[in-house]
């Protein structure tokens, strides 16, 4: 209960941040010419991206060590994550064709980086299928764990798709070896957006692995109940 | 550069709307399944 309550205080507050996140954004920073007001998704489309991608590479890392160790604690945070990082995968996913649409011309395009995103968020999917689809926990976290370390490997084509293969999606501005090509400003506006999205990265998976670790105690009880 | 600036302010707002309604709506969820476990 008392990690519940504290996912809770870390979403409350993340989200009132996030509401100051929407204030700085649109009111105190200064509009890109080119694009003009839609180029204000990428505070939004930016780090919900990162926190997409680097909740996978989460399950990943958290699946493996679950292999080694068969500690439960381990298969309940990758299924967290996988919950936390699919939210984040719907945000890109609608965040990105309503940027490209005044941008580009079109809502989608078939390129590499948005068809590897489609499948990211396919995948994060299937890996919450399987949970549900397997009755028998030990072969559950098994599975999952198998899915959750082709999900990590995914990842880095992800990212570097945009270099790999001629897409419509641009070059990364902020996350590349040499400085990022934003003005200080805007810079300090997508830094404040990204820890905002860190925090709420947080706060959900700590109310999601309470939640699983509740169901589970309820289940034992009521299993020793029967017996 | 384009001597004027576009005009898509629309997008921007659906886009913050859309974020604000899934990661709220999330949130929502995770308090009521929450409170439903702990329901007797």
């Amino acid at each position: 209960m008392r990690l519940l309550r504290a996912g809770r205080w870390i979403t409350g507050i993340a989200l009132l941040l996030l509401a100051g996140v929407y204030v700085r954004a649109l009111a105190y920073t200064p509009m890109e010419r080119m694009q003009g007001m839609a180029q204000k998704i990428f505070y939004l489309h930016v780090p919900a991206a990162i926190w997409a991608e680097t909740a996978m590479i989460l399950v990943g890392l958290a699946s493996v060590f679950y292999l080694f160790l068969k500690d439960p604690r381990l298969d309940r945070f990758a299924a967290a994550s996988a919950e936390v990082g699919t939210v984040f995968a719907c945000v890109i996913l609608t965040t990105g064709p309503i940027w490209g649409k005044p941008i580009w011309g079109t809502w989608w395009s078939w390129d590499a980086r948005l068809t590897l995103t489609l499948f990211l968020f396919l995948l994060y999917m299937g890996y919450m299928l399987l949970r549900g689809a397997v009755s028998d926990p030990g072969e559950r976290a098994r599975f999952a764990a198998v899915l959750g370390i082709c999900g990590m490997v995914l990842v880095p084509f992800i990212h570097f798709s945009v270099y790999m293969f001629r897409t419509l999606h641009p070059m990364p501005i902020v996350l590349k070896p040499s400085t990022p090509s934003l003005p200080p400003v805007m810079l300090a506006t997508w830094l404040m957006s990204l820890g905002v999205f860190s925090l709420l990265y947080v706060g959900f998976v700590i109310q999601r692995y309470a939640l699983s670790y509740l169901r589970e105690q309820l289940e034992a009880a009521g299993e020793a109940r029967n017996a | 550069m384009p001597e004027t600036v576009p005009q898509n302010a629309g997008y921007m707002i659906a886009a913050y709307i859309v974020t604000g309604v899934i990661v709220v709506g999330y949130a929502v969820s995770l308090y009521l399944r929450a409170r439903r476990a702990l329901r007797p």
